[in-house]
Order: C-alpha cells, then sequence, then structure tokens
C-alpha cells in the first residue's frame, strides 16, 4: 500500500511544486521535471503491482486508523495497481511526445497533467462514494482546464463540457445522498453486505448511473464528447480518450459489480449490454461519415466505450467473474491504442496540413511511421489476433458462443467489428490512394512519429502476457 | 400541518419563488439577483436545520461572491436573445409535466416506502448491527485533536476529502489562469490609478473588511470547539478581499509574486506534507499522533484558510494581468 | 408530514426545478444557475438527512462543507469560461480596459449597465 500511495502522491506534489515555481522554471525544464516525476510514479506502481501479485488479493487501508464506517478506505486490488501502473505509463509516453515532440504545449500542461495523474491515482484506489464524488469533479476540472488549452476556439466547446460535466457529478451525488440516507455508510465494501433491492436504493442507483454514463460518454449520453476531444491539442485528446473517460467507468462497474444488490444488477444489465451495442454500431456510423480525422477518432471512443458497456452489462447480468477481466482489457487495450490514433492523427495532420480525412490522400508514403502506427492500434480496435483488443473480445466471447441462447450478443459483437474495421479500413484506404498524393506541408517530426507507434506496438504486446494479464485480473477478488 | 410548520412552509415556499426567479426571471440581470436571493434562503433554511456552519458558508458565498462573480459576469456578456432560445413551445410545457411526475413520485418515494423507515428511525441505518456512524463520530471525538465534531470529521475523520478538495480549489485557479495566456507584464498595469469607487462604497468598505477580518480570525478559532472552521473563515477572508479589491483599496493580487503563490499552494503543500511525514515516520498515511493531533489540525488549518482566502479572491477578482505569470 | 419530510421534498423539487431550468435555457450563465439549484436542492437532501437524529449528523453536514467549496470553484471556473468564450465569439479579442473595468464595479453601476 505503501507504494501505491507513494504512487499518488509524487503527482501531486510535482503538480504543487510546478505551480509554486511558476515562470521561474522555463517551460522546457516543467517539461522534463514532470515526465521525470511521471517516472518516479511509475517506478513506484510497479513495485505495487509486485507487491499485489505476490500478496493475491485486496489490501485495504483504513485512512486515519478509524474504524470501518467512519473513515474513509482505500483498496489496493490487483485491477487498481495496474491502473496505477497504466495512467502513470501513459502519462510518461504523452509527457515525452508533449515535451519533445515539434509541437509545443503551454507550462500550465504540465500543471494540469501532473494534477489529472495525481486524481486518477486518487481514484483507483478510492473505496468510498464521496471521496469518489470528489476524484470524480477533480477529473471533470482537469478535463476542462485541458481542453480550454487549445487556446479561444476551444473556449466554447469547454464550457459546455464543464456545465455537462457538473450536472453529471451531480447526479451522482444525489444517489450518494440518498444512499448515506438509506444505509448510513459510505463504504463500497460496507454497502456491498447492506444494500437491498428496496425503492429509495434502486432510484439511487439509477441517478448515479445516470449521471456516470454522461460522464463517461456512454450511449444515450455521448454526445458532449466528439466536440470536446476533437478541439483539444493532440496530446490531451489522447489523455481525455485514453483515461479521462475510464474513471467514470471504474465508478460505475464498482456500484454495479459491489455495492447493488445482485437481483437489481440482473435486471438492469441487460438494459446497459444493449445501450452498449447501440453505441457500438451509432458511434461507429458516426465514425464512419465523419469528414474530419480527429472527430473520426473521437467517435471511434463512443464506439469502443460500448464494448466496455456491453461486458459491463453482461456482467451484470450473468455474474460471471470472466467480465471483469473482459471489461478491464478493454478499458486498457483501447486506452494505449487511443492514445496511438490521436498521437498518430495529430501529427498527421500537422505535416500534412489538412484537418479532414481525404487529404490523406499517400499518407502511406508521406507519413508511413504515423500511418503504420495508426493501422496496427486501429487493427487492435477492430480486434484482430494476436492484439490486446482481440484478447478482450475473446474472453468476451466465450461465454456467448458457449451457449446458444446467448448468440444473439455475439452477434452485436461481430456487428461492432465489422463496423471498426470499415472506419479503420476506410482511412487506410485513403492512405494507399499514391495516384493524388496529398504533399506533406512540413517535414514529418521523427520523434512524435514513433512515439505515436510505441503504444499500439504495446497493445499488440498485450497478447504475450494475456494469459498472465488474465490471471492477475482474475485474482484476489478483484 | 399544524402551525408550528408555518415557517418551514414560508420558507419552502420563498425558496422555490427565488428558485423560479432566478432560472425565468425576464432580464438575466433580474434572475442573477433573485439567485442571490436564493443563497440568502438556503442560509435561513440551514441556519433553522440546525447546521450553523453551512448557514455562515452559504452566507459568505452564496450571497457574497458568488453575486460578485455574477455581476462581473454579466457586465462582460452580450444580451441574450430569449429566455428559452429556439425551443418549441410544447417541449416547455411536456417537460413541467415531466418534472410535476417525477415531484410527485420523489415526495412519494421519501415520505412512503423504505425512505421513510430509513429516514425517520434513523437506527436503520446502523452498520450491520453496530454503531451508526454519528454515534462513532461521538465516541472517536476525545481522540480526534478537536472537540468540535464538524471539524473533525473535515480535518481528521475525512481529511483526505479535505485535502482533495483544496486541489479542487486550485485546479479550478490553474484552469481559469488557462483563459489569460501569457500576457507579458503590460507597464500600463503597473501604473495603472486606483480606480475612483462610490464615496459611501469606500467608506463601508473601510470599515467592513477589518470586520471581516476579525470574524474570519474568530471563526477560525473557534472552529475547533464551535461552528466555523478553515472554509468558513477563508470565505470571509475572501469577501473582505474582495471589497477592498474592488473599492481600490487592496494592490492587485499578482499570480507572478513567489509569496502569492506560496500562499495558493500552502494549504494543500501542508497538508501533503503531513500526510507524507505520517507515512514515513507514522503510523500510516493521514494518522495523527494523537498528543499532536490538536496542534496539527490547528496548524493545517491556518494554512488552509489562508490558501483558501487568496485562492478564491483570485479565482473572484484577478484580472488578466494579475493571473498570467 | 413533519418539519425534515417537507425538507426533504423541497429538496428534490429544487433539484428538479434546476433540471427544468437546465433543459429548457439556452442561455450559459442560465444553466450554470440551473446547476447551481440542481446542487442546493441535494445539499438541502444531505442537511435535512443530518437532521434526522439529534444532534445533527455531522458526518453530512461536513460532506456538505466539502461540497459547497466544489460547487463554487466549478461555478467561478464555469463564469469565466463562458465570458471568455463570449469574448472570443463578439471578436473582442483584447481584454477592456482594466482601469474602466474596476472603475464601474459599485452595485449602483452594475445595476444600471445591465439592464438593458
Amino acid at each position: 500500500m505503501t507504494y501505491a500511495l507513494v504512487s499518488l502522491s509524487i503527482p501531486l506534489l510535482s503538480a504543487l511544486a510546478l505551480m509554486l515555481a511558476g515562470a521561474r522554471l522555463s517551460n522546457r525544464n516543467a517539461g522534463i521535471m514532470a515526465i521525470v516525476t511521471s517516472l518516479l510514479s511509475l517506478g513506484a506502481a510497479w513495485f505495487c503491482l509486485l507487491d499485489v501479485a505476490a500478496a493475491n488479493q485486496s489490501i485495504l487501508l483504513n485512512l486515519g486508523g478509524w474504524e470501518n464506517g467512519l473513515a474513509i478506505r482505500l483498496r489496493l486490488s490487483p485491477l487498481s495497481s495496474l491502473l496505477l501502473l497504466f495512467t502513470a505509463f501513459m502519462h510518461v509516453l504523452i509527457g515525452i511526445y508533449a515535451g519533445f515532440s515539434r509541437r509545443g504545449v503551454s507550462r500550465d500542461f504540465w500543471t494540469l497533467s501532473s494534477l489529472l495523474h495525481g486524481s486518477l491515482a486518487a481514484l483507483w484506489l478510492s473505496a468510498d462514494l464521496f471521496n469518489l464524488y470528489i476524484t470524480l469533479e477533480l477529473l471533470g476540472l482537469t478535463a476542462v482546464a485541458m481542453v480550454a488549452l487549445a487556446g479561444k476556439k476551444a473556449y466554447k466547446p469547454a464550457a459546455n463540457y464543464l456545465i455537462l460535466s457538473l450536472v453529471a457529478s451531480l447526479f451522482y451525488l444525489l444517489g450518494v445522498a440518498l444512499v448515506y440516507g438509506r444505509y448510513g455508510s459510505l463504504d463500497v465494501v460496507l454497502l456491498g453486505l447492506q444494500t437491498q433491492s428496496d425503492t429509495t436504493t434502486r432510484i439511487a442507483l439509477l441517478v448515479m448511473t445516470a449521471g456516470l454514463m454522461l460522464k463517461a460518454a456512454l450511449w444515450p449520453l455521448h454526445l458532449w464528447l466528439p466536440a470536446a476531444h476533437a478541439n483539444a491539442p493532440t496530446a490531451v485528446s489522447a489523455l481525455l480518450s485514453g483515461l479521462v473517460v475510464k474513471g467514470p467507468i471504474f465508478i460505475l462497474w464498482l456500484l454495479w459489480s459491489e455495492v447493488a444488490p445482485v437481483d437489481l444488477a440482473q435486471q438492469i444489465g441487460p438494459v446497459l449490454a444493449v445501450a452498449g451495442m447501440i453505441a457500438l454500431v451509432a458511434g461507429g456510423l458516426s465514425a464512419m461519415r465523419s469528414p474530419y480525422l480527429k472527430t473520426l477518432v473521437a467517435y471511434s471512443t463512443v464506439a469502443q466505450l460500448g464494448y466496455a458497456m456491453m461486458a459491463l452489462g453482461l456482467l451484470m447480468a450473468w455474474q460471471l467473474p470472466q467480465m471483469h477481466v473482459a471489461l478491464w482489457l478493454f478499458v486498457i487495450a483501447h486506452g494505449l491504442a487511443k492514445a496511438t490514433l490521436f498521437l498518430a492523427a495529430g501529427e498527421m495532420q500537422t505535416t500534412l496540413g489538412t484537418k479532414r480525412v481525404s487529404g490523406l490522400r499517400g499518407a502511406t508514403q508521406t507519413v508511413p511511421v504515423a500511418m503504420f502506427a495508426f493501422a496496427v492500434a486501429g487493427g487492435s480496435l477492430i480486434g484482430l489476433p494476436p492484439s490486446g483488443g482481440f484478447l478482450a473480445k475473446w474472453v468476451l466471447l466465450e461465454p456467448m458462443l458457449s451457449s446458444p441462447q446467448n448468440w444473439p450478443w455475439a452477434f452485436g459483437v461481430l456487428l461492432g467489428t465489422l463496423v471498426s474495421a470499415a472506419y479503420i479500413f476506410r482511412v487506410v484506404a485513403i492512405s494507399f490512394d499514391r495516384a493524388r498524393i496529398n504533399p506533406p506541408d512540413v517535414r514529418p517530426d521523427r520523434l512524435g512519429h514513433w512515439l505515436a507507434l510505441l503504444p499500439a506496438l504495446m497493445v499488440w504486446g498485450m497478447a504475450l502476457i494475456g494469459e498472465w494479464l488474465i490471471e492477475f485480473l482474475s485474482g484476489g477478488g478483484v | 400541518m399544524t402551525l408550528e410548520l408555518m415557517p418551514d412552509i414560508v420558507l419552502g415556499a420563498l425558496l422555490l419563488l427565488m428558485a423560479w426567479g432566478a432560472l425565468y426571471a425576464p432580464t438575466r440581470y433580474d434572475a442573477m439577483a433573485l439567485f442571490v436571493a436564493f443563497g440568502v434562503v438556503v442560509a435561513l433554511i440551514w441556519a433553522r436545520l440546525g447546521a450553523p456552519d453551512l448557514a455562515l458558508a452559504e452566507a459568505a458565498i452564496g450571497a457574497g461572491l458568488t453575486g460578485v462573480l455574477l455581476m462581473q459576469a454579466a457586465r462582460q456578456l452580450p444580451a441574450e436573445a430569449s429566455v428559452t432560445g429556439k425551443r418549441m413551445p410544447w417541449f416547455g410545457s411536456s417537460l413541467l409535466f415531466l418534472v410535476l411526475t417525477c415531484a410527485m413520485f420523489a415526495a412519494h418515494i421519501l415520505t412512503d416506502s423504505s425512505f421513510k423507515q430509513a429516514g425517520i428511525d434513523a437506527s436503520a441505518t446502523r452498520l450491520l448491527g453496530g454503531p451508526t456512524v454519528p454515534e462513532m463520530v461521538t465516541a472517536a471525538l476525545p481522540n480526534s485533536g478537536v472537540s468540535y465534531p464538524v471539524t473533525a470529521v473535515l480535518l481528521n475523520f475525512r481529511a483526505w476529502d479535505t485535502l482533495l478538495e483544496l486541489l479542487v480549489l486550485l485546479l479550478a485557479l490553474t484552469g481559469v489562469r488557462q483563459l489569460y495566456p501569457g500576457t507579458p507584464q503590460h507597464p500600463r498595469a503597473n501604473t495603472a490609478s486606483p480606480p475612483q469607487a462610490w464615496p459611501v462604497l469606500l467608506s463601508w468598505a473601510r470599515f467592513l473588511a477589518p470586520l471581516l477580518v476579525l470574524l474570519g480570525g474568530f471563526l477560525l478559532w473557534r472552529g475547533a470547539s464551535g461552528p466555523g472552521g478553515a472554509f468558513q473563515a477563508g470565505a470571509l477572508l475572501a469577501s473582505a478581499a474582495v471589497m477592498l479589491r474592488l473599492t481600490g483599496l487592496l494592490p492587485p493580487l499578482r499570480w507572478s509574486s513567489f509569496l502569492l503563490r506560496l500562499a495558493v499552494i500552502l494549504g494543500a503543500l501542508l497538508f501533503l506534507g503531513v500526510a507524507l511525514a505520517s507515512l514515513a515516520f507514522g503510523d500510516g498515511w493521514l494518522v495523527y499522533p494523537t498528543q499532536w493531533a490538536g496542534a496539527l489540525i490547528i496548524l493545517i488549518e491556518l494554512a488552509a484558510t489562508l490558501s483558501i482566502a487568496v485562492t478564491l479572491s483570485l479565482l473572484v477578482i484577478g484580472e488578466s494581468e494579475d493571473l498570467s505569470s | 408530514m413533519s418539519g425534515l419530510q417537507l425538507y426533504l421534498i423541497l429538496g428534490a423539487a429544487v433539484f428538479l426545478l434546476g433540471l427544468h431550468g437546465l433543459l429548457m435555457t439556452t442561455d450559459s450563465i442560465r444553466r450554470l444557475i440551473a446547476v447551481n439549484l440542481m446542487g442546493a436542492g441535494i445539499f438541502l437532501i444531505m442537511v435535512a438527512l443530518a437532521g434526522r437524529i439529534s444532534p445533527p449528523d455531522p458526518v453530512l453536514h461536513a460532506l456538505v462543507v466539502t461540497g459547497l467549496v466544489v460547487a463554487i470553484s466549478a461555478t467561478a471556473f464555469a463564469l469565466r469560461l463562458i465570458t471568455a468564450a463570449a469574448r472570443v465569439d463578439s471578436g473582442q479579442s483584447a481584454v477592456p480596459d482594466k482601469a474602466s473595468r474596476l472603475a464601474s464595479k459599485s452595485e449602483s453601476d452594475v445595476a444600471e449597465d445591465s439592464r438593458p
């Protein structure tokens, strides 16, 4: 647990130090400091993972040493240790991209990204409904401030994003108030032992779910996402799509897999799963029609989150532990792939001087590395073997294929795969059009392009440690 | 309905009236004024419900800082075209119908079902047959270092929430600073003559501001044993600073000054430092040694008050020259 | 019906009224007010729930204090964002002259400016 707390407090300290230093620290040094602290945090998260793997169970910590119920409890499960590691890795990667590639970022990016890192770490570790509310607000405000980094044109989407994000957290807070009123506790573990499916609990869980779905841009509450994610600077888009939307999903998963009574979860599960299926298709179709590259990638987030929602819904409906594994494999595979897609899209946009998908003609020749990264990450989104996306989909499909009454769900997954393939191949096909090449405006930024490729390779590498990952995630009561 | 419910009913009706007005008043300015009035009614309700801390906080924030914030925003915004914009006429009425249905449903569950048993008989909220959380608070209070339960919860039992809340304040400030990117130090900003304020306001400010500062200090001191504490004190101090700044009696608060930045982060830094020190040398994250608990809480509260006051005043009145680094 | 139930229902009503306002109005400031009303409704429910026992539940009071800080921070940030967005919209790139902005901040002036 000590390592987890160290991994959590390093980025927070770094954010405070960056604020204190202000203009005394040059932009470049601020970046180096943020990257180094992310690396330190990554190291701590690695030791934390080893600890958990050795203990093979969740560790609970009552903050302040107070008794259960009075104290806020933190919980370090195999999943949260993995997410800590994942968050730190993404921050290191995107930090290096933001600091050393050609497109510079302003000094406040570093403060904000450190704060984001800290708030996410706090979220993964928290097992207290009200504490989760504060981390949710931290996450939302950071995300909005980061969208506003893009400059004047992003202020309006940022303002809309902020209002929606506030509404979403308030819905969640209303549910927390009702739960505390009904059960007199905020602790996730204690609540899990107590909840019954009466009217108050139902209403509370439903308003919390609505709020969290809005925050995570799950269909049908996703309409704000493309504007916010596509308007942000490239590094920020990657952080938002790869990490920020995963926070609310974590809370949603915590609520339905632990807090909610089982019979209620079984009733609501299929509804969520169907919504996930619709998200897959609707998001995919919007991505296919989008004329702009970044909007296409943003819509693909909406579609891919459909898989996560489907896994969650089926987890609730069937109460199968392997659905936990499917859900979190999806989340991690999607995070890595989406980082690549946004970085590659941003790099191609800058190099080719166009925001349109049609401007990518001949991209395989002009920006080969970035285009290759895009295609490789796209392959994982589609679920081509042996990528991380395939791994997740395989775990999801296994119970579906084993009994005939579940085949309609498998059909949904198949449909989603086809739509994903369609929008990825749309981009790839245009890039092979070497007859009418869109000449690059500037020489490609080598470092940026290769950095974009890195997470894509990692998501394919996930298959190598696939067996270990599945075992790790299903061990220790998650 | 008994006669003793009359004040509650009057307050409730007033509250709903203000809320409706704050949303649908014909001009934006009226809506804002009614929203500030709404804040005052909420403060009254909290005083009536036995929550003096919240009444104080709401009075300082709802009536004071939010008012200044809204007025400033109103001056910079263009006039709005219409209240409800391009929505279809039927949309409003059907939505109202939906809201009324929800309200009736809410009234039903709040008065009639499981909630009633839990709601009116709080013993249903026992944790698995053990003591309720408020009983735990009472039992643990002697070891918490302070004698007022709300402060004990905020600074000791749920200190992690409070630490994160200080980060939310910092984050909002960082976010606002984004909106004034890299304006270099303008020579004009340094030589700007103090603005001419209304004389009566000026003399009022001279009188009120020290009073607010005194009251803030009192609240902070009293937080250990009675209603009050870091946040209420910070909010009051911020109102004093805002008033002085608006009347030109306070020099600009500049982000470029190291001391100001230190004041802004001090609360969170000290809190985090205590947490880390307790992790490294003590019994664990945020575990205060019992004999030091009181002193540590006072120290953290002092720093937090300073940070809250400075951050809130920057959030409310920080000008572009003040905020850019 | 007891006083506490009255306040519980009042809280729910204010929350729903805020939600209604959020869906009905288009002006960002009014929508922000609507969001704040929703928050106030929830805080009202929480404080009413705290009043079920005597003395009132300190945990809920502390949660509301925390919630208030979060609400004021978010509101301040949102208002600044909205005004910044409006400034960009109206093409008025420069921030208005500081001295004139400060000078007109006494309340009587504000009242006159904002009335149409």
